[in-house]
């Protein structure tokens, strides 16, 4: 190749690569389309405000958005992600720190497509690749809300400490056009308007999929909607591991009645658990304010959702135990575990949760298991009322290896069937958790 | 509801889930049992139900009905449990005494099941909290109970 040939290649080359940066550029930081671009702000109806406020628990906003005993909604939440640590903003209408600028496009954009005025993508532990899903009418309702039911905060946004390169955001846009669909949530003909609402709460608003459908290599939820076998089929996340919502047998609902599900979601606890880590968080914020016939949406939604006999192994059924085993772990549940979850294992429904043929005992991940141990539960409120009746925090009392064995004895009696559990990843778990609060921590939206 | 009591029949009206410590000893006044932690962790609140030590402070009370449940205003009535209060004053075990009448609920229990249970089998459920540290008194106590039974 001569000279001259070669520096026209190298010019057409720069030149094209050039153009690929600007194309590139204006893609990850263009503003994505909002149907409310050209909508003026219109006088708030207080119905619009209570509206949006309901759908704002939905969507459980102050669980990460508030912290306890701190204006409502105004950030600090710290988040650990692979990268670093984020921090939940301040969206209370605060013009300086807060939302108070946004328009109700740029809310939409926002919440729905992970993108701030300006172009700055969000990271995706906001979960708008759920939220996308939501109506226009709930994302009008939320904002008037927003701007009108909550109090302005000031208070600055807490940057993270994620390092250059990483903290570049516009990679997220590509992250965003791969992994983060941008329809709402399209009624199914073939399904009834109960199944529709219910598909509705849980890929949208209610954002289950977050924690309870397993993430892949670029720790995007492996299926947003039923149409993927993996949607909700159970997920570690942060030392919990969120059950499976599917019909699966031993680790999913499969055992679970339509009222059952309703009732866990309204009242923390049914016969067969209650509950207890992150989701402990779901129900005190969220669930216990949706109204019955949504959670009866959401049972029905949930029941219709197949389980996986390969991936949820033999079903678990109850087998009688010899409860005065001379193994150190038996004399473990007999001493520290037997007074609420009983010698039988079947715990005292719908108080004390039952272990036989508990999903922690049967599923492979045993993180559950091990950290409830360690930290115990958080105070379950339920209608403003703390109650009677939590896991106490056994890590100050256990070693490593006797919670290992006591677990190990749990997941192999009773006819459960998990594997045995290590006292390494006891230690392991030890480390990076904390023991739960015995405080009733109350998050207010007001 | 109804529960029985030491053998005796009690007309209860509390909620489902109200803690049997709390209708022992504020209903129904029996204030032997102890209030500690409230979390099962202790010992203090143990009574027997069936025969069997549990910690009323996490009994839900509807789950109790319809079976016998032995405090320790009563323990004396049983065999097991008169044999065990004895030792417990040949031994002078308390002190305070808070948490005495739990200890003696989980002994009871115990030589219930086991009349002469091993050293390790006494270690694993005799695991009461004392704040006296009364813990050589008990354990002195338990080991002659068993080794009267054994001999």
């Amino acid at each position: 190749m001569s000279n001259r040939r070669f520096a026209r290649t190298a010019g057409w080359l720069a030149l094209a690569c050039l153009v690929a940066a600007g194309l590139l550029a204006w893609y990850a930081t263009r503003q994505p389309a909002s149907p409310f671009a050209q909508e003026q702000a219109a006088s708030v109806d207080p119905s619009q405000v209570s509206r949006g406020e309901y759908v704002a628990r939905l969507s459980d906003c102050v669980a990460c958005h508030s912290l306890a005993g701190k204006a409502p909604f105004a950030g600090g939440l710290e988040m650990a992600t692979p990268l670093g640590t984020i921090h939940a903003t301040n969206i209370t209408p605060d013009h300086d720190t807060g939302i108070g600028a946004y328009s109700l496009a740029d809310f939409d954009r926002a919440v729905r497509h992970g993108v701030a005025p300006g172009g700055r993508r969000l990271y995706p532990a906001m979960p708008y690749p759920s939220y996308a899903k939501l109506s226009d009418d709930d994302i009008r309702a939320l904002y008037t809300f927003f701007m009108h039911g909550v109090q302005p905060a000031k208070q600055p946004n807490i940057p993270s400490d994620i390092p250059w390169p990483l903290n570049l955001r516009w990679p997220i846009a590509l992250w965003n056009g791969v992994f983060a669909p941008t329809a709402t949530y399209a009624a199914k003909p073939s399904q009834d308007a109960l199944w529709n609402r219910g598909a509705y709460i849980v890929q949208g608003p209610g954002h289950c999929g977050s924690c309870h459908t397993p993430r892949g290599l670029a720790f995007n939820e492996k299926a947003l909607d039923e149409s993927g076998a993996p949607f909700l089929a159970g997920a570690l996340l942060d030392g919990w591991y969120a059950p499976s919502l599917r019909q699966d047998h031993n680790t999913g609902l499969a055992r679970w009645s339509e009222p059952q599900i309703v009732q866990f979601l309204k009242t923390g606890r049914n016969l067969h658990a209650v509950v207890y880590g992150s989701m402990a968080e779901a129900f005190n914020n969220s669930t216990q304010f949706m109204q019955d016939e949504d959670l009866a949406a959401i049972a029905r939604y949930l029941k219709s959702l197949p389980g996986d006999p390969r991936r949820d192994g033999t079903p678990w059924q109850y087998v009688n135990a010899d409860t005065h085993q001379d193994i150190p772990g038996a004399h473990t549940y007999a001493t520290r575990c037997a007074s609420c979850h009983g010698l039988d294992g079947k715990g005292q429904p719908e108080w004390m949760p039952p272990l036989a043929g508990a999903t922690s005992a049967l599923a492979k991940e045993n993180a559950s298991a091990i950290n409830i141990t360690l930290n115990g539960s958080q105070r379950i409120i339920t209608a403003g009322v703390p109650d009677a009746y939590r896991m106490p925090a056994f890590r100050e009392q256990l070693s490593d290896e006797e919670i290992a064995q006591v677990l190990s004895y749990v997941r192999s009696t009773w006819g459960n069937h998990g594997d045995a559990v290590d006292a390494k990843a006891v230690g392991k778990l030890r480390g990076h958790t904390d023991p739960a609060s015995s405080s009733p921590i109350i998050l207010q939206m007001r | 509801m109804e529960l029985r009591i030491n053998q005796k029949a009690y007309q209860v009206d509390a909620d489902a889930d109200t803690p049997l410590l709390w209708v022992i000893r504020d209903d129904l006044g029996l204030t032997g049992t102890k209030y500690g932690c409230g979390l099962a962790q202790c010992g203090a609140c143990s009574v027997l139900v069936d025969g069997n030590v549990v910690r009323s402070c996490v009994t839900p009370v509807a789950g109790v009905v319809g079976r016998e449940i032995t405090t320790i205003e009563a323990i004396e009535a049983d065999d097991v449990g008169k044999r065990v209060v004895a030792a417990w004053v040949e031994h002078q075990v308390a002190q305070c005494g808070y948490c005495q009448s739990g200890q003696v609920m989980a002994a009871t229990a115990l030589l219930k099941h086991n009349p002469a249970p091993s050293d390790a089998q006494i270690e694993a459920a005799m695991v009461n909290l004392c704040r006296c540290g009364t813990y050589n008194a008990i354990r002195t106590a338990v080991h002659d109970l068993a080794k009267q039974e054994s001999a």
